[in-house]
């Protein structure tokens, strides 16, 4: 690579579809690009998806050669399991300080072959999965990661060095350490995506008290190609569910979150749409008709935003196919009993005026989005200004949707707001026009 | 003759293994003819399968490749990638589509998926032995962007583009810049004057000297192509024809007109339009005055030309509630005392927009809810309009509403010249009418004319942010192309057999893209093919009668071959299922694994039983066991061994 490591045109910030989409847009254009993730592997909260609506194209198929190719442009250089500590601007140059955190695996060695991971004796919480299966505390993030190489958690690794006598290629070391970094910059874009809404602070929906209620983000990983048990099933007691409800606005549209126990700013009140879930959970609805064909399926709706290309007609679509909609808030969740783990929606018919209750066996939270504004704290002698619902601010929207309240820095997908995935697309090729006609007239 | 073929079937996660024995014709190809390495893996397109390839064409100086996996318009460049990284051309590589083509077109008989995946298959791997090496061809490329429109879609993309450093034709057909958002008003959610964005745009406009505004310019006629297209554009009587590197087409929207009588429009002055709305909002002080008469109280009607399960317009403009609701925030503000009814389907105030909505509902507008099958009826009395409306959110109460003013709340509709557009530049339409993209979301702002992009609403409802991103990733699209001056072209195009071309001509007339003319050779003439101009489509192939042209990639052989490779009779066997992956880990012993895994193998010694059976029997919580089961099964210690009786479970044995 022909990049020198200390100086670069722009830096983006997280690589998510938004990040590496701007990245590639820059690096087409010949600018040299650093992008920076806090996970193991770039790909973001898409690589996570089942399929994608409107057309329901595999997420995987639309994300990994856009990761692959990320991962191999000769512009781009990528730092994985990074944090950014500092930016700081002087004379229009970014100063970055950055911290890579151990793997304690080298990565130029690690094939990817897994063998670690098949000795390793440690179960834990496999997060790409939601938390509905166990993986080794050494282990690959996750099939499609880019790069491929494994990790040690080190918070569970007992030091039985298992891993260590399995690995052909010498990768593991686990006297790793943080090593810090700092490069420079003309121009850096935000793309640092968004925080799911975490259910838990719902608590009369019963998320993390009854194990058959699932937020969406962990349905889209039970029909996945990859998922956590080879069928959709419940996580209470592996039954193959015939009565799925889905509650939207779980966490959106909301301003009754604030008392909840142990709120913190992360769930406070979210009076706005999260633009996402009315589809993803059609999506879902139509994956699950597919998936199982016997079961009904009910979505609790306050409206239907199917605003977007092909939206409409795609409702239309899940209509057609039995999908039965209420229009309804749901009030409370309960379960009805602990033995057959089934549970009771209460809620108001909005067509009828009545209360009614109805029993589903799996309960599919339809959570929204939340801000993800950490970056701006690491900005020290300039303000990177947030909007009233802590999302980056966007100083020009109508006009400049990228420009951010300093000069240089640019914002891109869900950091500025929620966004379906292609608008995310769009909103990052839009900062990538900005940030480059910026550069080129330093 | 090919003679080391590697091939590759991927499962796709399961979207074709689930359906076609990828296995079993993993195992059959390595026979075929020519063949060296035949793999099976799980996603072809993924980082660590891509390295493989790569190595194995090294390693075993591979001479072709098939890649039998999904549709070549997701991966043909993929894969084109991963010959030329390993030093392979990318010629030498051939697509096979078994997931569109099989997997999931018969679903419902995995036998005839897999049997019809063998053909294809053999079909690829014949062809790629006859493939030729192959080069692309580069041409200069003109730094100069035509752009069609100058709404502030076009507009904003030609200030970035100038700031590119590319020479900027922006052509508009009216006589005035900003097209709607000019006569808008007040806009949301900024609350910003249309006038004076237009103005503000115009200024950055004006400041860039390599940016030519034609105003009162009509598009007539586009040819060439990418790097070199040729616009003809006429300026009155005066006419230009100007070399361009690239086009970005942002032609914008027209509003949906309703019809007369549609909710009484046109019957009453009092029934208006939207937009209509707005200037009469913006033109009054101190009272909303309409014709003479003071306004206290206005309904809107929502999806007006919009989200007809039946009508033409199916789609949701997305932007027109929000339009709306930002109005009558307007109206409260401006005016006292005015009442606003919202006769709605669903409010879609996506994102922030949201929060327009609650402060409109704080300020005492009223919404009512209709559905589409009992639409809101319209009646006049001299004039005066009555609503007419059963409320879905007070039990489909009926109401009527005696209001001063209706507003139809009209959606977004193609241009009525789109069609003359899109048909000079070839571009796509759309079930909705608006121009498509290649894909929403690999390619959401090209179109299938290499050099032709698309931005703002001509694609689609958009707002103006919205439209301005989309025009700034066609902006960031166009400047990647064309900044070094040079681009490459697909060599996969028609060529012409000197010694037996008599020059007949037929070639030449079904082509349409007019690549194809005649020039002399050795005391003859013959058909020459404009190399920049060829799209490959075949179409003069068939018709030559000396079968003197043919189109690179899709040769006579090749296709022959591929004939038959479909037609030779497959040899399949039932499936057997495969241990795939976690054969490894069988044999593992438990031995410092949590203590539940024991429990739980203990219970499976010689039984299978559902998760709520093993539960049971050691005293456990399901929803424990199922966390653990399944990490068993993910590590090979258990699998499934079916449903149960009510078909309602799943049960679990020990693995072997």
């Amino acid at each position: 690579m022909s990049i020198d490591k200390t100086k670069y045109d722009a830096l983006v910030v997280g690589g998510g579809i938004a990040g590496q989409e701007a990245a590639l847009s820059l690096a087409d254009m010949d600018y040299k690009v650093l992008l920076v993730e806090k996970d193991l592997s770039i790909g973001g909260k898409m690589i996570h998806l089942s399929k994608v609506f409107p057309t329901l194209d595999c997420a995987a198929c639309i994300t990994t050669p856009k990761m692959s190719e990320t991962a191999r442009h000769p512009n781009i250089n990528l730092l994985l399991n990074t944090n950014i500590l500092e930016i700081e601007k002087d004379n229009g140059i970014f100063s970055i300080a950055l911290t890579i955190r151990p793997k304690y695996v080298k990565e130029d060695l690690c094939t990817g072959c897994q063998l670690c991971e098949w000795v390793c004796p440690v179960i834990v919480d496999d997060g790409f999965n939601n938390n509905m299966v166990g993986r080794k505390a050494i282990s690959i993030a996750f099939n499609l990661a880019n790069p491929k190489v494994a990790a040690i958690d080190m918070n569970h690794c007992i030091k039985c060095k298992k891993c260590e006598i399995a690995c052909v290629p010498k990768a593991i070391d686990y006297s790793m350490q943080p090593q810090n970094i700092s490069i420079e910059t003309k121009t850096v874009i935000i793309s640092t995506g968004f925080n799911l809404f975490k259910p838990e602070n719902k608590p009369q929906y019963g998320y993390g008290k009854y194990p058959n209620v699932i937020d969406a983000m962990q349905m889209d990983r039970l029909i996945a190609p990859t998922r956590p048990y080879n069928s959709v099933v419940r996580p209470g007691d592996g039954k193959i569910p015939d009565k799925i409800a889905y509650v939207l606005c779980t966490g959106s549209r909301d301003t009754s979150i604030e008392n909840a126990i142990g709120c913190s700013v992360d769930c406070a009140n979210n009076p706005i749409c999260s633009q996402i879930c009315c589809m993803y959970s059609i999506k879902q609805a139509q994956l699950l008709m597919g998936a199982l064909p016997l079961a009904d399926i009910t979505i609790y709706y306050m409206d239907i935003r199917a605003f977007g290309k092909g939206y409409e007609e795609f409702y239309q679509q899940a209509k057609g196919m039995g999908v039965s909609f209420i229009k309804g808030k749901i009030a409370k969740i309960t379960q009805k009993d602990h033995n057959s783990g089934d549970l009771i929606l209460r809620y108001e018919d909005v067509t009828t005026g009545t209360l009614k209750e109805a029993k589903h066996d799996l309960v599919v939270l339809s959570v929204g989005v939340l801000p993800n504004n950490e970056i701006a704290k690491v900005f020290t002698n300039q303000k990177l200004e947030l909007d009233d619902q802590r999302f980056i601010k966007q100083v020009d929207e109508l006009l400049s949707p990228s420009l951010t309240s300093i000069e240089g820095v640019f914002v891109a997908g869900t950091a500025a707001g929620p966004k379906d995935i292609p608008d995310s697309i769009l909103s990052a090729g839009s900062a990538a026009s900005e940030a480059a006609s910026y550069i080129n007239n330093i | 003759m090919k003679q080391r073929i590697g091939v590759y079937i991927c499962h796709c996660g399961g979207n074709i293994s689930d359906y076609v024995d990828v296995e079993q014709l993993g195992k059959l190809m390595a026979k075929e003819n020519g063949v060296l390495i035949s793999k099976n893996v799980m996603f072809a397109c993924s980082d660590s399968t891509q390295k493989e390839i790569e190595q194995d064409i090294e390693e075993n100086k591979l001479d072709s490749i098939v890649v039998a996996s999904c549709s070549p318009k997701l991966h043909t460049h993929t894969f084109r990638n991963v010959a030329i990284r390993a030093g392979l051309n990318p010629y030498n590589y051939t697509q096979v589509n078994i997931r569109e083509q099989c997997s999931w077109a018969h679903s419902d008989k995995p036998m005839d998926a897999t049997i019809k995946a063998y053909g294809l298959i053999r079909a690829g791997i014949n062809r790629v032995s006859y493939s030729e090496v192959l080069e692309s061809l580069e041409i200069s490329a003109q730094k100069v962007v035509a752009i069609i429109g100058a709404g502030v879609a076009g507009m904003r993309a030609a200030v970035d583009l100038a700031r590119m450093d590319n020479q900027v034709y922006l052509i508009e057909k009216g006589n005035t810049v900003g097209g709607h958002v000019a006569q808008a008003g007040r806009l949301f959610p900024t609350n910003e004057n249309g006038k004076e964005v237009v103005d503000r745009l115009y200024q950055r406009i004006r400041q860039q000297s390599n940016i030519t505004l034609f105003t009162n310019a009509t598009l007539e006629k586009v040819s060439g192509s990418i790097g070199n297209f040729w616009i003809e554009v006429k300026l009155g009587s005066e006419e230009l024809k100007l070399n361009v590197g690239s086009v970005l087409v942002t032609t914008g929207f027209d509003f949906y007109d309703p019809k007369e009588g549609e909710f009484g429009y046109r019957l009453s002055d009092r029934v208006i339009t939207l937009p209509d709305f707005n200037k009469m909002v913006e033109n009054s002080k101190g009272k909303l005055i309409h014709n003479g008469k003071s306004v206290k109280s206005v309904a809107y009607i929502y999806c007006v030309g919009n989200r007809q399960s039946k009508g033409e317009n199916r789609y949701c403009s997305r932007q027109c509630c929000t339009a709306a609701i930002h109005s009558s925030l307007h109206v409260h503000e401006k005016f006292e005392d005015m009442t606003a009814y919202h006769l709605f389907r669903d409010i879609r105030t996506y994102g922030k927009q949201e929060l327009l909505y609650q402060q409109s509902s704080k300020n005492g507008d009223i919404y009512i809810r209709f559905e589409e099958k009992e639409p809101p009826v319209v009646e006049l009395k001299n004039g005066n309009p009555t609503i007419k409306v059963k409320d879905y959110l007070t039990t489909k109460r009926e109401l009527t509403l005696d209001t001063d003013l209706v507003v139809l709340v009209t959606g977004m509709v193609p241009r009525t010249d789109s069609n003359s557009v899109s048909s000079k530049l070839k571009i796509p339409i759309g079930i909705d009418r608006f121009f498509n993209e290649i894909h929403p979301k690999l390619k959401p702002v090209e179109t299938v004319i290499k050099g032709v992009y698309i931005g703002g609403a001509c694609q689609g409802p958009k707002n103006i942010n919205e439209s301005v991103q989309s025009a700034l990733s066609g902006a960031a699209k166009i400047n990647a192309t064309l900044k070094s001056g040079n681009i490459n072209l697909e060599p996969i195009i028609a060529r012409v057999n000197a010694d037996s071309c008599l020059w007949c001509g037929k070639c030449a007339e079904v082509c349409e893209y007019d690549a194809i003319s005649s020039i002399a050779n050795g005391g003859k003439l013959i058909a020459e093919v404009n190399k920049a101009t060829c799209k490959g489509c075949g179409i003069c192939a068939p018709t030559c009668p000396s079968n003197a042209i043919e189109l690179a990639q899709f040769t006579d052989n090749e296709i022959e071959s591929m004939i038959d490779g479909l037609m030779s009779k497959a040899e399949i066997s039932p499936r057997v299922e495969s241990q795939q992956n976690n054969q490894k880990a069988g044999v593992q012993s438990l031995a410092g694994y949590p203590k539940i895994w024991r429990t739980i193998a203990n219970a499976l010694e010689g039984n299978t039983l559902t998760i709520p059976q093993i539960a049971e029997k050691i005293d456990q919580e399901a929803s424990l066991v199922t966390w653990h089961l399944m990490t068993m099964n993910r590590y090979g210690f258990v699998e499934s061994a079916g449903l149960n009786d009510n078909e309602d479970y799943f049960m679990y044995k020990l693995k072997k």
